[in-house]
């Protein structure tokens, strides 16, 4: 089986962890090994070593089968969304590997089937549950359903009616004034003239202070109240 | 019918209609899956991304082979259809699911219990 390799076994988020357990791919016996349900992967590795790992995303379903009728031992059956080579190629290679034992429908999907026989059945369901927790963690990536991009807060209905959350200190334009530090009053003053010199260099018009005129008031203590622009619209013709 | 413990998939439920498939927890009724195969059973688990867990399951394979299967778990991914069994009433289930999600959401009351933030309306 050319697709066994040799590995180590997983160390870490490992389930469950079931020795004795023999692999079975389609008609085919692996022989019999441990099976190691791990949250990245699931891998199996036979006495000498070799063995397999199956990616959950390829994974379509699990499933415990005691049917007795449907196959003779008690086992857990896992689907899988990809090829696995079942024999040596008998005729003519094609290729790609596409034709192979099975039926037309393949070449819609590929489809192989692993049953994991453990020798204790009691296991069964443990390691059922074990993979269905390790699915729940390989969601789907390419979900269509693309609106499945929620952060981790739940919108709460209830805070966004009564606009909690960060409540901003407001200061009217004089209570404001007086809570500025020389610092903050210098940073205001060195602001308005920044405004007032880019307008000027676009209108000259009185009223504008100019980069000169401010910086007589830079002593911090006296700020105009006036609006540095006042000036700006004084010749326009219309009337607002 | 149990309402997941992760924020993330409450939300996801919520704005979906996986919610209506975790509404019909423990009834039977036959899913399709993407290959053509299909498993009847009881559903016992949905998760927000519809992974589906199935009990007692008569499973149908593509070539159309029937086996019994004690549990059953299909990703979300491979699922086509659901059917939603007659016995099913859809608006009712879809209004249970959310207020149960509510429940879980407003533990303690909207106005009961001490709040983080004083509540504007009761200043």
């Amino acid at each position: 089986m050319s697709f066994l390799k040799r590995f180590p076994p997983p160390a870490e988020g490992v389930r469950q962890q079931q020795p004795d357990t023999e692999a079975v791919l389609g008609g085919r016996g692996l022989g019999t090994g441990t099976l190691y349900i791990a949250e990245s992967r699931l891998s199996w590795l036979d006495k000498s070593g070799l063995g397999f790992s199956l990616d959950y995303p390829t994974i379509s379903l699990h499933a415990v089968s005691r049917d007795l009728n449907a196959y003779p031992w008690e086992h857990l059956y896992v689907m899988v969304n990809a090829k696995f080579e079942e024999e040596e190629p008998k005729e003519t290679p094609m290729a790609e590997g596409e034709e192979e034992e099975d039926s037309d429908d393949d070449d819609i999907e590929p489809i192989a089937e692993f049953r994991f026989v453990p020798s204790d059945k009691s296991a069964l369901e443990a390691m059922f549950s074990a993979m269905c927790d390790c699915q729940a963690l390989h969601p789907d990536p390419e979900d269509e359903d693309s609106d499945n991009d929620y952060e981790g807060e739940e919108y709460d209905v209830e805070a966004h009616e009564q606009g909690q959350g960060d409540i901003p200190s407001f200061y009217t334009y004089e209570e404001g004034l007086s809570h500025l530090t020389a610092e903050g009053q210098a940073t205001l003053e060195r602001l308005e003239g920044m405004l007032a010199q880019s307008v000027s260099s676009q209108y000259n018009m009185a009223g504008v202070r100019t980069e000169d005129s401010v910086r007589e008031f830079e002593d911090g203590m006296e700020v105009d109240t006036a609006p540095v622009v006042a000036g700006q619209f004084e010749d326009a013709e219309v009337d607002h | 019918m149990e309402i997941s413990h992760s924020v993330k998939e409450r939300t996801i439920a919520e704005n979906s209609l996986v919610i209506l498939l975790q509404g019909i927890h423990g009834h039977v009724t036959t899913v399709d899956l993407r290959d053509e195969s299909t498993a009847l059973g009881r559903i016992t688990n949905v998760d927000a991304f519809m992974n589906i867990r199935l009990a007692e399951v008569t499973f149908t394979d593509r070539q159309g082979r029937v086996s019994q299967l004690d549990d059953l778990f299909v990703t979300g991914r491979n699922v086509r259809y659901v059917h939603i069994p007659d016995e099913v009433d859809i608006k009712a289930t879809v209004e249970k699911q959310l207020q149960l999600i509510h429940k879980v959401r407003y533990f303690g009351g909207r106005d009961k219990g001490r709040k983080e933030f004083p509540t504007a309306r009761h200043k």
